[in-house]
C-alpha cells in the first residue's frame, strides 16, 4: 500500500477534481499512523545486548565469519539455552550464565523497549478506552461516599417512621 | 371515547442508595405512599436502603 488515499474508494467529485488527495476525515489506517513502522537500523538496547565479541565467544550467540560471510550457530541451541536458564533461575545462579536470548536481562530489556511501542503505554499517553473504564473511578468514588453516608441515612429513615415522615426524599 | 382505565396497582422501581445502579421492581397500590425498604445490594454485598424512584427516574 502506497498511501491510504489510493486504496480507499474516493467519492465522485464534481466539476473540479482535486489534484492532491485531501486527508481522510476517517480514522487513518495503521500504516498511515506509522504504528508498525520500525527503523531496522535504529539503535535497540536489547539487540545491543546480543553482540557476540569475536575474541571471547559467547556460546549462547551465533557468530558471523566475516571472511566467508557465514554464520556459525551458537554452541547451545535456543531450546537448550531455555532449559539451562530455567535451571539456573531455579538455583539462583543465572548471573553466572552468559547472556543470551533466554536470559532475564535480555527479556526485561526487550519488554521495556516493546512496551513503548504499545499505544497508550508511553509517558503522557493514554487511550480512550471504553466508557465504563473511563467512568470507573468516579463511579467507585460515588459508591464509596454513598456507603459512608449509609448508616446515617438508615438511622434517619428509621427515625422518621421508615420513610413515612419524609417530606423531601434524599437526593440520589 | 371512554378514558383508559388505570390499574389499581403500579410497578415501581426501588433504587439502591449505595449508587450501584442496582434496583428492584415491586408492585404497590397506586394510592399507596412511596415505598422504601432495607434490602440486600449484591454489588456492595450489604443491606442498604432502597428508595422508590419517580417516573422521571429520580428519587425526590
Amino acid at each position: 500500500m502506497s498511501s491510504p488515499a489510493t486504496t480507499r474508494p474516493t467519492p465522485p467529485t464534481g466539476e473540479t477534481p482535486a489534484e492532491e488527495p485531501l486527508p481522510s476525515p476517517y480514522t487513518p489506517d495503521r500504516e498511515a499512523k506509522g504504528a508498525h513502522k520500525q527503523d531496522p537500523t535504529a539503535f535497540s538496547p536489547s539487540r545491543a545486548l546480543l553482540q557476540n565479541n569475536p575474541s571471547a565467544r559467547n556460546p549462547f550467540l551465533p557468530q558471523k565469519n566475516f571472511r566467508t560471510g557465514k554464520w556459525i550457530s551458537p554452541r547451545f541451541g535456543l531450546r537448550q539455552q531455555a532449559d539451562l536458564v530455567k535451571l539456573a533461575i531455579r538455583y539462583n545462579v543465572e548471573p553466572l550464565l552468559p547472556l543470551g536470548r533466554k536470559s532475564t536481562e535480555f527479556k526485561a530489556t526487550r519488554l521495556a523497549e516493546r512496551g513503548l511501542r504499545i499505544k497508550g503505554t508511553g509517558i503522557g499517553q493514554k487511550v480512550k478506552g471504553h466508557k465504563w473504564e473511563r467512568t470507573m473511578e468516579t463511579r467507585l468514588e460515588d459508591r464509596r461516599k454513598a456507603m459512608m453516608e449509609m448508616p446515617e441515612m438508615i438511622r434517619l429513615w428509621k427515625q422518621r417512621g421508615h420513610g413515612r415522615g419524609w417530606q423531601r426524599w434524599p437526593k440520589r | 371515547m371512554a378514558k383508559k382505565v388505570k390499574s389499581r396497582t403500579t410497578a415501581v422501581r426501588l433504587i439502591s442508595m449505595a449508587m450501584t445502579g442496582y434496583y428492584r421492581t415491586l408492585i404497590r397500590p397506586r394510592t399507596h405512599r412511596p415505598l422504601s425498604m432495607l434490602k440486600y445490594d449484591p454489588v456492595v454485598k450489604k443491606k442498604v436502603l432502597f428508595l422508590e424512584a419517580t417516573k422521571g427516574g429520580k428519587a425526590k
